[in-house]
């Protein structure tokens, strides 16, 4: 089903040493959708996503996931450790392990097939984060919860990055919930987009949550501009020549 | 039917294999999650353990445990999630129980004392009891990696990636702390508390240059300790050296001797 809901969250309400931290958080994460949770610093992200991937199970609300979801997960920041000797084989299998198949698949995703036999202390930032998402492909999820996955990363790697995640999801057919601070970059990929500061400021299509006063107050007509700027340089189709026709001009 | 082991040479040679083997898995664990310096401090810090356990009249292992096991607990307690131990602390620590025994051990009669032999080791005097601390202790080491080796790798590679598939990260470190203590408190015996660290660091060191995977970096570990252990004990026996100092200059001679080696061959 193409729009089968994976994950709905009914407020949501999370506080920790007496600090409210997320309150009244509602949404749906569907299959094949790209669900993008912006937000300034502290604003609960990444405890959403801990709610979200059941690392955190005390919270006040409802989480109801469809039926052995299976979820793979990206932490904000990984620092792997470079002493180690250790192949990028076998950080793939580090808590489970994996027929050479399927690691082979998982390479495949983020197009780094060629890296299995490597080091990991060998490989480039980018490579690293591609195979870190490789990983979190590994047992078919049907959700991935990605958490900056292209903090550290250059802006070339980063708009590589995001293609990455669109095919895989477009390959995957799985729901993925990211959190961004690449406003521009994020938004064009994105289906639905949670304004998160420790309440939901807003939501919904990209184009209707960057004019919400909200959105606005917290970012910046400055951010809103350039996402305007960015939809209307894509607001055409390449044809196979490479010729692009535009759709309208205002 | 274990006479042999009357000899004492033959004694202090199987308690030099017993200590390698595990030293190997251990060492490699504390290369890679930074924790040699907590071995350093946990063998400085014996020292008053030994105190204690002498003053008290019982055996300094149990003085050593309690000490130890102590420094590990409150460690643990004050760790966060993500800091490394705190060097200043470490030092703190290991430099206040080492003036701190040494004041102690020097209150005692001198003829219950060797200080020589607990800061050097004194591998020629090990008897069949502390033989049997060392193998069963070993036995349990090796029990604890066992079961969790998966786990302990994987939390050495990442901490965030560990915790986020389901691996009790805190937990773990606090395993291995107590595993550390237990470690140091049964190789004191053998290396004496200055020269612990030195057999945890320096085979693991030279493994490194040419590992490729974890388990190959502990296997080729226990080889140098192995070839430490035996270029000591020769060397002490030929020239009358103190054997726990020998066996730390030949691993150092053989870490050596592959640095010159691997950058031949890089030429």
């Amino acid at each position: 089903m193409a729009n089968e809901i994976l994950l709905r969250a009914r407020n949501i309400r999370y506080s920790q040493g007496g600090r409210v931290i997320l309150d009244n958080i509602s949404f749906e994460l569907k299959r094949a959708q790209i669900t993008t949770i912006i937000g300034p610093n502290g604003a609960g992200k990444s405890t959403l996503t801990n709610i979200v991937n059941g690392l955190i199970g005390q919270f006040d609300g409802e989480i109801e996931r469809s039926p052995d979801l299976r979820i793979g997960y990206l932490p904000q920041k990984v620092y792997v450790n470079t002493l180690m000797p250790l192949s990028v084989e076998r950080l793939l299998q580090l808590t489970q392990l994996s027929s050479d198949d399927e690691i082979d698949h998982a390479l495949s995703q983020t197009e780094v097939g060629y890296l299995k036999h490597r080091q990991v202390r060998s490989l480039s930032e980018g490579e690293l984060k591609r195979v870190l998402l490789a990983r979190t492909t590994l047992g078919s999820p049907e959700l991935l919860v990605l958490d900056e996955p292209t903090a550290g990363v250059d802006v070339t790697g980063e708009v590589k990055m995001y293609e990455l995640i669109g095919e895989l999801r477009d390959r995957l057919k799985c729901a993925v919930l990211l959190v961004s601070h690449d406003l521009h970059l994020v938004m064009s990929r994105t289906d639905q987009v949670l304004c998160l500061n420790q309440h939901l400021c807003c939501s919904g299509l990209p184009e209707s949550v960057s004019q919400h006063p909200e959105y606005l107050a917290l970012f910046g007509q400055q951010a809103s501009d350039s996402i305007a700027i960015y939809a209307h340089h894509h607001d055409h189709v390449h044809d196979v020549s490479g010729e692009h026709e535009d759709h309208h001009h205002a | 039917m274990l006479e042999w082991l009357d000899d004492f040479l033959l004694r202090s040679i199987v308690a030099g294999l017993i200590m390698v083997s595990i030293a190997a898995p251990m060492g490699c664990l504390m290369v890679w999650q930074r924790l040699a310096f907590l071995s350093d401090t946990l063998g400085h810090a014996a020292v008053l353990g030994v105190g204690i356990g002498l003053a008290f009249q019982t055996k300094p292992i149990f003085g050593v445990l309690a000490v130890v096991l102590l420094i590990v607990f409150s460690l643990s307690r004050v760790t966060s999630f993500n800091n490394a131990l705190s060097e200043t602390t470490l030092a703190i620590i290991s430099h206040t129980g080492l003036a701190g025994g040494i004041i102690l051990v020097g209150t005692l009669p001198a003829q219950t004392v060797n200080i020589e032999a607990i800061l050097f080791g004194d591998m020629l005097a090990i008897t069949l009891s502390d033989l049997a601390t060392l193998f069963i202790t070993t036995l349990i080491l090796f029990a604890g990696l066992a079961v969790n080796w998966r786990a302990f790798v994987a939390v050495s590679v990442s901490r965030e990636i560990a915790q986020a598939e389901g691996i009790e990260v805190r937990k773990m470190q606090f395993l291995m702390y107590t595993m550390i203590a237990l470690l140091v408190a049964i190789m004191m015996k053998v290396m004496g508390v200055l020269l612990i660290a030195a057999m945890l660091v320096i085979p693991t060191t030279s493994a490194r240059l040419f590992s490729r995977s974890p388990e190959q970096m502990v296997l080729i570990s226990g080889l140098y300790g192995l070839a430490a252990l035996a270029g000591g004990i020769a060397s002490s026996f030929q020239f009358d050296w103190q054997t726990g100092p020998a066996i730390v200059v030949s691993a150092t001679l053989f870490l050596l001797l592959t640095l010159a080696i691997t950058r031949l061959r890089s030429l």
